[in-house]
């Protein structure tokens, strides 16, 4: 073969390609991923006016593990379930319960027993009217043992439903024993083990929600694809490919259908952070979803960076066993300087702890303990003179962390502080399930100080509290007070809300007040952050659990 | 020939059996809860349920028998972390996706790696030969996510030449994700073929082949190319089959949704039966590509063929 030859088949490789990209370059509609880019960018500057074309593209992020109510247990399955299915009980603006599917609801005066009266008005897509049978049967469902469904802890204030999930035998019995029962088509009746004040803003959470029983007896496991699922929410399912895309179109039997102005919402997975930003840059999707940490300070200067509080906290967890003197925590909890780790490091504006329960919890002002252990440029001085009151300080520390970038800097920013107490601080890095078994509880006898997160399932203050007891399965740092015990106990039997809310201000007295016992040092609350087309910024929000309410996202013009 | 491929073929099973039985292993000494994907700890109740449900709560040896019958009946169980999928429901689902862009990958490798080398093989120590040589260098350098990245900013976003960033719907939103992962093994393709070439250069049969007269055009691309192929074969088969089920960085930038993705993440997240089912599926994918790169040395080179005989 000649040279030339060679060099015209190379060429003409080379040249097709790139003959062919140009050529057809024009039009990025190749089907899936059309953004409202041209039309937000094409009309001229208007304010506020509706925009012809009322259609988004998010970027979901990951595909959902399961889009089955009873199995869901991330923040985007929730995301898209709490979209296509009408809850009993949603949250407004203030986190305050307001009706859904539910238009009334009544509490016992003994507070175990609620009783939610459904509206006529609720329709699954296939004709069929939403009755409280339906939840009957979907919330027995999720605690049966067989589903094994991971949030069925959320119903164990249900009577019965505890020990149904945890049956072994006979459980067919047990089942009817739940305090879960359809009165009559539009009245549920749910009896409660003791007074819950929290639990109708529990029901705001998606496990709560309805699943159709034909459905489900049809096509088993297979009934949340496209082609088979059957939903009552103001959106519809339309496309599902596996960790590719999901669409969602306006259901025009809604029951409030009128008031719902999208009336499509495409949707992308992309998991990689910078990829996302640039199909934002390129005007392929609309919304991105969480931002890679490297990038916020250059996107925070643009305008479609928008920010929310998040309702959880990133937190060290002490071993109070290996860390014995509460001096030496209080100490290392003033070393750290969460301003500098805010500004330099995380860099989302997260908001630095001054408690535990993070702020936006309803009853935040009465609860926050304003901790004088953490304040927010670190106090060097007053640390080092608790230190030296430390009689036998443990010197050599070993601080665990999973392995994440982002956590690794913030650990070495701690280790610089610590090391001016006189501390030396090794940092462990561990693959993610290997951390959660080194955690337990109980946590792995090498561990001193670990690094925690923990973000709320639903809006009340009890959920981030009760973590701290002797026998919290959450519970890491060894930290065992029965008096707290013996609050939370009673808080769960508060239902005014104020009086409650001065029990939790208690316990986090307990935990992080004066002489409080420090078993961790909170170092920020959440915050969540993307970019948003500024046709949708005003109404297309977050709230504190990640969630966007898309009933009320109305695109503007220009 | 053909004894000789049944052989092949009839040896597949204990080696498959033998990689159930290490990843089974492997995958048991990492420990960590399949079931506990965030801080928040399993209660006992829905541990035992989870566990009741998915087989694993008996003894080693059972669960490893039940695993092995059921591959052998194809049915690699359901996924313990996509609740309501089965491993099943990946492969056929996802695994298409990443054949076809290991696939075009490796055309791509192939075909513009044996160009590039030969022309460079042919024009050795040239300008052309010395910049081929250098940008496969650097080709072969880069990592692959740097060059995934370099690709989506500059050829999808600044230069708006009409490529998606992401995604792998049309034909354009497959070029930038095909050469991203192509590049390296072109590289390495070219180099060989450009050593081997210079190496069966010099080799008398060629000069006895000039001189008899014969057009370099036949003697290139009858004896030169073809002897110069062979080591390209034995790298070709294992990169086949890498190129198919390696693709996860690249799978992860360009939001391809094929199996690559699911058996990184499945390994982290401890979801036993994907990565069981995943980890059989690439065995049988290795050896078929080796299978075929001894089948191709048989027709390549008549040396191999006799010596089987």
């Amino acid at each position: 073969m000649r040279i030339r030859t060679l060099w015209l088949m190379l060429a003409t490789l080379v040249a097709s390609l790139a003959l062919v990209a140009t050529g057809c370059g024009g039009s990025d509609d190749g089907g899936d991923a059309a953004g409202t880019g041209s039309s937000s960018g094409s009309t001229e500057e208007q304010t506020g006016g509706e925009a012809a074309d009322q259609t988004i593209t998010i970027n979901w992020g990951t595909e959902p593990p399961s889009l089955d109510p009873g199995l869901a247990s991330d923040t985007t399955s929730a995301n898209i379930l709490l979209n296509i299915m009408d809850p009993l009980v949603k949250l407004d603006d203030d986190l305050k319960p307001v009706p859904s599917l539910a238009e009334s609801w009544d509490i016992s005066e003994d507070g175990k027993t609620v009783t939610f009266n459904l509206s006529t008005e609720g329709a699954w897509t296939n004709g069929d009217p939403v009755t409280a049978k339906d939840f009957e049967y979907s919330w027995k469902r999720t605690i049966s043992p067989e589903l094994a469904a991971d949030y069925a802890y959320q119903f164990y204030g249900i009577a019965g439903a505890q020990d149904y999930n945890g049956c072994k035998a006979n459980c067919a019995a047990m089942a009817d024993k739940v305090g879960v029962k359809a009165v009559d088509d539009q009245t549920l009746e749910v009896t409660l083990t003791t007074p819950q004040p929290w639990f109708i803003q529990q029901v705001a959470h998606h496990s709560f929600l309805a699943v159709h029983e034909p459905t489900i007896k049809q096509f088993g496991a297979k009934w949340t694809e496209a082609a088979n699922i059957v939903t009552n929410g103001p959106f519809k399912l339309e496309t599902w490919q596996h960790n590719s895309k999901i669409d969602i179109v306006k259901s025009e039997e809604w029951r409030d259908a009128a008031n719902v102005k999208l009336t499509r919402v495409n949707g992308r997975m992309i998991s990689d952070g910078t990829t996302a930003v640039q199909a934002f840059e390129a005007g392929e999707v609309d919304v991105t979803g969480t931002l890679p940490p490297e990038e916020i300070p250059r996107l925070k200067e643009t305008e479609d960076y928008q920010q929310y509080p998040g309702l959880g906290t990133y937190t060290y967890g002490f071993n109070v066993k290996s860390i014995t003197d509460v001096n030496q925590r209080k100490a290392m909890s003033l070393a750290i300087n969460r301003r500098e780790i805010i500004d330099n490091i995380a860099q989302a504006d997260q908001l630095p702890a001054t408690g535990w329960t993070p702020e936006g919890m309803p009853g935040y002002d009465t609860i926050n303990p304003a901790s004088p252990w953490l304040p927010e440029n670190g106090d060097l001085e007053q640390a080092k003179t608790l230190m030296e009151q430390v009689s036998s300080p443990k010197k050599d520390i070993t601080l665990l962390l999973n392995d994440s970038p982002g956590h690794r800097d913030i650990a070495v920013a701690v280790q610089a502080a610590w090391k001016e107490l006189g501390l030396n601080v090794t940092i462990k890095q561990q693959e993610w399930a290997q951390f959660l078994e080194f955690i337990g509880p109980p946590p792995d006898k090498s561990i001193d100080v670990y690094r925690y997160g923990w973000i709320g399932d639903y809006v009340d203050a009890i959920n981030f509290l009760e973590l701290w007891t002797c026998e919290s399965g959450n519970n890491s740092t060894n930290y065992c007070d029965p008096e707290y015990d013996k609050l939370v106990e009673d808080a769960r039997k508060t239902q005014d809300n104020d009086a409650r809310y001065e029990i939790y201000a208690e316990l986090e007295d307990k935990l992080l007040g004066e002489d409080g016992a420090v078993p961790m040092s909170p170092i920020y609350f959440y915050t969540y952050v993307q970019l948003e087309r500024p046709s949708v910024q005003d109404t297309l929000n977050l709230n504190l659990l990640d969630q966007s309410d898309l009933t009320k996202v109305v695109v503007t013009e220009g | 020939m053909g004894t000789f491929i049944i052989r092949r073929i009839v040896w597949t099973i204990p080696v498959i059996l033998l990689v159930i039985f290490m990843t089974f292993v492997l995958m048991r000494q990492i420990a960590g809860n399949p079931f506990r994907t965030s801080e928040r700890n399993v209660p006992e109740e829905i541990q035992r349920n989870l566990e009741r449900k998915f087989g694993l709560d008996k003894p080693w040896y059972i669960q490893y028998v039940t695993y092995v019958k059921n591959v052998a009946t194809f049915d690699l169980g359901p996924s313990l972390v996509l609740r309501n999928r089965d491993v099943n429901d990946i492969v056929r689902e996802h695994f298409p996706r990443s054949l076809e862009l290991g696939g075009l990958a490796f055309l791509f490798a192939f075909v513009v790696g044996i160009l590039v080398g030969a022309l460079s093989g042919l024009r050795a120590n040239s300008a052309l030969d010395y910049g081929a040589m250098f940008l496969s260098n650097v080709g072969y350098a880069l990592p692959s996510f740097l060059v995934a990245t370099l690709f989506i900013y500059f050829f999808a976003l600044e230069w708006d030449l009409g490529f998606p960033t992401s995604g792998w719907t049309t034909w354009q939103s497959k070029v930038l994700p095909v050469i991203a992962l192509g590049l390296a093994p072109m590289a390495a393709f070219a180099r060989l073929v450009r050593g081997t070439m210079l190496e069966t250069l010099q080799q008398d049969y060629i000069r006895t082949a000039k001189a008899k007269g014969l057009r370099w055009r036949r003697v290139v691309g009858l004896h030169v190319l073809r002897n110069s192929l062979i080591p390209v074969i034995t790298a070709a088969g294992p990169t086949l089959g890498f190129l198919i089920t390696g693709s996860f960085v690249i799978e992860q930038i360009f939001a391809i949704p094929g199996i690559g993705r699911y058996y990184v993440t499945a390994v982290t997240a401890r979801d036993y039966s994907v990565v069981m089912g995943l980890t059989v599926l690439l065995a049988i994918i290795v050896i078929l590509a080796n299978l075929f790169v001894d089948i191709m040395y048989g027709i390549l080179d008549p040396r191999t063929r006799d010596a089987r005989a």
